[in-house]
């Protein structure tokens, strides 16, 4: 299981944390967790690019943070979008559906 | 305090937390144990730290918190090593300061326009000719300078003067001003002596001064049937006017003449020159118009005795202006000379930041000023460059842990700048304090040199030392930039094992190397200067200079008039004489080592070559006060004073020339006079020893006048027979008891009069020996530093060696050998610079060359030994190893 599992590639981690955080508040554990899940094991996101990633995101005013009580306990850091991040993804899905079936249209030809 | 930094810490703290909680209860939920669980979470995490500082990286505040943290441990790194931290700051505030207070005087000396509206409108008219145009004028007031082969001179004729000023109407606006007079004056009751100086009705207006006070002159003032009407300086109303706010209209007594008051000027304006010692603007009409003979100058085309500035309208260059002025002089002229090419015609300078005169006579001690305080400036900064360097080396251990940690390089470099930044900062806060005290002591040099004037003060530019700060900062900058570049290559703690520095030529030693090169320069400049001092302090004036109290009086100009003035000299003499502890007293009528005075080219009859000498007009008393007998012939008598009688006593060096005792009894004659009248003719009476009559720093042939019974001031001279502070309390009673109103002007002793003469030279050795002193600390300390450092880092070499067998003299001759290279080197480096600044000191130095065997080796010898002392510390300290014990330590 180990092998299959991938790590993210550059430029698309923003992408599917955007994509993660999109479904309502959650906080970083959570983002990892989800995306592992999501992907069925295969993409791997790495603590160490996860954090910087959700504190540049929040810098550039995509995502804003709070803390509040999560389900089963202690105070959590919860992401959700801003309207600007909202934005921002809706473009950026577009940008890669075009990247991705760009991508395919050359691999199948 | 909740600062947003420190909220995003502990926030990150949390959040980190709350992840590794999160793991843990997973991995417990497959099954794991508790501490099992933390185990595997905290694996599974990876380092926490970097994570950490990854996310500091990408915060909003994080520049601001690397900033706070940067400058926090900087002051840490300093507190470590406060004696060479301080050292530092305080060589930088030295070296700065310095650098200030030279830049703002030249500032204000050579490159900024009078505080006047549209100062380029300003020109000085002047012409440039062959010599003196003895066929247009007999007599002039002026200054007269050669450059190029060319003589260029100020000084006009006032008929001149108008005519051209009628020509250029319209065109530009020109104005005439002559040189400031001492004269006396009363005001409220209160005697004082001040500057006047005489100038034409338009003078301020042209020039664009506001008053403060009251009105500006005019030409309407500039008339024989004019009310007399004075403006004032600034500084003279806060001074001597109380800085009362009703003197408009109000009298004051110049010269025994009421004068109203009719204006006072705006403080900004200082005067033709920075340094302008003017208290009172006359038109000329009413100031003193007489000459002891011939007719008044103002109707005297024959006498040149004006200066001019003109403004020129907008539009009108100042090269249409000068061929316009040039015909308007040739046609002012009485005739036209006999060679028209060695005419003088006008010849035209900017104006804008004065008169010209003052600049050309600074521009060169300014510039070498300049140039050993920018030399300063590069030894501190190197000396920093070097303290940097050998502190990064000294934390390379730190480095690397801070690295392994996770810190960034680019972080790395920037707590190195940050650190070079710091140092350069506190530097430049205290070089404030430097460049206010250094600012006072140039002030008072160029006083000593310009003469007459009044302290130059330069206020303490803030632009200029903000614009030297910011190239220190650079410098450092720079210099910083190489350890922190250097540190930051280090990639691995591996690598940091086999880092010992083993290059012989390392950054370290070039830059002492520099230093060294730097510092022979400014120590021979200190040597230099002061025996150039010693030299001239040592010469033998001629006369004993010892107990000599000299003052001026102007009884002509307080009250007396012409036909008393013999009568109150010759009283006042014998009332002098009478007072305790006065053994002599002479009047005369040029003060004594003043420099300048009263010169002639003289001849004897028949004979066609001229000996130039500096004259004087002396009582009888006079040159016994000065030595006890005369070598051949008789002395004065106050009878020839009474008869004004036309003989003369000359030195001994001039009779020489004449040929000896035989010239007693000729007639001499002064070599210039008008033409077509006889030259002034005295009868050789007597011959005096030769002696230094104007300063130390020349001898010139003297001849003696019997005093003018008439002269409106004179020069006092006392012998006492105590020291000349305990007869002065006599003297000043004696003096209150002749005449309470009669005030006396600039009393001191013969010794602080001729020490006032040698101020620039005193100036220029104490400067220069403070750089010198500087920079042989500086650079022997950065020898040290190199050295020691070195010596440190082949602890293991040495001691090996020592195992070996090597004696310690071996080792202490190995490391002595090293540093005295690097000390040699750098001394031959700076030889080409001082062997071609030499010709721009030249200049300065009296009867002495730049380069004599004796300064070169004293001053390299003072800093090979200093240097040897410098190495010898850590080469006695390496000898001591023992060999066992550093073999231990790795």
């Amino acid at each position: 299981m180990a092998d299959k599992k991938r790590d993210i590639i550059q430029g698309t981690l923003d992408l599917l944390i955007l994509k993660t955080v999109a479904q309502g508040p959650i906080h970083g554990y959570g983002i990892a967790q989800k995306i592992l899940v999501t992907s069925k094991e295969i993409l791997q996101v790495q603590q160490g690019s996860l954090y910087p990633a959700l504190h540049r995101l929040q810098r550039k005013g995509l995502l804003k943070a709070e803390w509040k009580e999560s389900g089963n306990g202690p105070m959590a850091k919860l992401y959700s979008l801003t309207a600007t991040g909202k934005k921002y993804f809706q473009e950026e899905v577009t940008e890669w559906q075009r990247y991705a079936d760009a991508v395919a249209l050359v691999l199948e030809s | 305090m909740d600062f947003p930094w420190k909220r995003a810490e502990s926030e990150l703290q949390q959040e980190i937390a709350h992840h590794l909680q999160q793991l843990t209860a997973e991995f417990e939920r497959q099954g794991h144990s508790h501490s099992e669980a933390v185990r595997l979470a905290n694996r599974e995490f990876g380092g926490g730290e970097q994570t950490k500082e990854l996310c500091r990286d990408e915060r909003r505040w994080a520049w601001l918190t690397g900033l706070r943290q940067d400058i926090v441990f900087g002051w840490r790194m300093m507190k470590r090593t406060p004696v060479v931290t301080g050292a530092a700051v305080l060589s930088l505030a030295l070296a700065i300061g310095a650098n200030t207070a030279v830049v703002s005087l030249m500032d204000v000396i050579l490159w900024r326009d009078l505080p006047l509206p549209h100062p380029r409108q300003l020109v000085n008219v002047e012409w440039r000719g062959h010599g003196f145009p003895r066929e247009l004028a007999d007599g002039a007031a002026g200054s007269m300078y050669q450059e190029d082969g060319w003589s260029i001179a100020d000084f006009f004729s006032y008929p001149g003067y108008q005519f051209m000023r009628e020509r250029l109407a319209g065109k530009a606006s020109l104005a005439a001003y002559g040189f400031p007079n001492t004269v006396s004056v009363s005001f409220a009751g209160a005697a004082s002596v001040a500057k006047q100086r005489p100038v034409s009705g338009n003078f301020l207006s042209t020039l664009q001064v506001r008053p403060a006070l009251g009105r500006l002159l005019f030409d309407s003032d500039d008339t024989n049937a004019a009310p007399p009407a004075v403006v004032v300086s600034h500084r003279f109303w806060a001074s001597t006017l109380n800085s009362s706010p009703d003197v408009i209209g109000r009298a004051i007594i110049i010269n025994n003449k009421s004068t109203t008051i009719a204006g006072v000027l705006e403080g900004s304006f200082f005067g033709l020159i920075p340094g302008d010692p003017t208290d009172i603007y006359v038109p000329f009409h009413q100031a003193p118009n007489v000459r002891p003979k011939g007719p008044p100058p103002l109707t005297d085309n024959r006498f040149w005795g004006v200066s001019l500035i003109a403004r020129r309208t907008p539009g009108y260059s100042q090269n249409q202006m000068r061929p316009e002025t040039d015909a308007a002089f040739v046609a002012s002229w009485p005739a036209q000379p006999k060679k028209a090419d060695k005419a003088p015609h006008i010849y035209l300078v900017d104006g804008s930041g004065g008169l010209e005169f003052l600049r050309s006579n600074f521009r060169s001690p300014l510039l070498v000023l300049g140039g050993l305080v920018s030399l300063l400036l590069m030894i501190a900064c190197s000396n920093i460059a070097n303290l940097l360097l050998s502190r990064a080396a000294a934390r390379e251990k730190e480095v690397a842990t801070r690295i392994a940690l996770g810190c960034s390089r680019m972080r790395l470099a920037r707590q190195f700048l940050t650190e070079s930044a710091m140092l350069a900062g506190l530097g430049g806060v205290a070089s404030v304090v430097v460049a206010y005290v250094a600012e006072s002591l140039l002030g008072q040099f160029l006083v000593a040199r310009h003469g007459d004037g009044i302290p130059i003060t330069a206020s303490l530019d803030l632009r200029v030392a903000g614009i030297i700060l910011a190239t220190t900062m650079v410098a450092l900058l720079l210099f910083g930039l190489f350890p922190a570049w250097r540190t930051s290559q280090m990639a691995s703690a591996e690598q940091l094992k086999n880092a010992a520095g083993r290059h012989k030529w390392n950054t370290g030693r070039i830059l002492t190397l520099g230093q060294m090169a730097m510092s022979v320069v400014l120590v021979m400049c200190a040597v230099l200067f002061t025996r150039n001092l010693l030299a001239i302090e040592s010469t033998d004036p001629g006369f004993d200079r010892r107990n000599m109290i000299l003052f001026n009086l102007r009884p002509g100009t307080s009250g007396y008039s012409a036909d008393q003035l013999e009568t109150f000299y010759f009283n006042l003499e014998r009332q002098l004489l009478n007072t305790p502890g006065v053994s002599n007293v002479a009047l005369s009528s040029t003060r004594p080592m003043n420099i300048g005075g009263w010169w002639e080219d003289l001849k004897l009859p028949g004979q066609v070559d001229v000996k130039g000498a500096s004259l004087n007009g002396v009582t009888p008393t006079y040159l016994s006060l000065y030595s006890p007998r005369l070598v051949a012939g008789r002395n004065f008598e106050w009878a020839d004073i009474s008869s004004s009688a036309k003989v003369a006593v000359i030195s001994e060096d001039l009779a020489r020339q004449w040929g000896g005792l035989s010239v007693l009894g000729k007639t001499m004659a002064f070599s210039d006079g008008p033409p077509g009248a006889q030259t002034p003719q005295y009868e050789i009476i007597g011959i005096a020893p030769s002696m230094a009559a104007t300063s130390m720093k020349e001898r010139p042939m003297v001849v003696w006048l019997p005093l003018d019974k008439s002269s409106r001031d004179v020069a006092v001279v006392l012998r006492t027979s105590t020291p000349p502070q305990f007869a002065l309390a006599a003297v000043r009673k004696t003096m209150a008891g002749i005449d309470r109103k009669l005030p006396m002007v600039d009393v001191i002793t013969m010794e602080e009069q001729i020490s006032k003469g040698l101020q620039r030279e005193r100036m220029f050795a104490t400067i220069c020996s403070c750089f010198g002193v500087l920079a042989l600390v500086l650079s022997v300390v950065g020898l040290y530093g190199v050295i020691a450092y070195n010596t440190a880092r082949r602890r293991n070499e040495i001691g090996i060696r020592l195992a070996l067998g090597a004696i310690p003299g071996d080792v202490i001759a190995m490391i002595v050998r090293e540093g005295m290279t690097v000390a040699a080197l750098g001394l031959a480096l700076g030889m080409p610079v001082i062997w071609l600044g030499a010709k721009y000191v030249e200049k300065e130095l009296f009867k002495m060359k730049p380069l004599e065997p004796e300064t070169l080796l004293f001053s390299v010898g003072t800093l090979m030994l200093a240097a040897f002392v410098a190495v010898l510390v850590p080469a006695l300290r390496a000898s001591s190893i023992r060999p066992a014990q550093t073999l231990r330590q790795d």
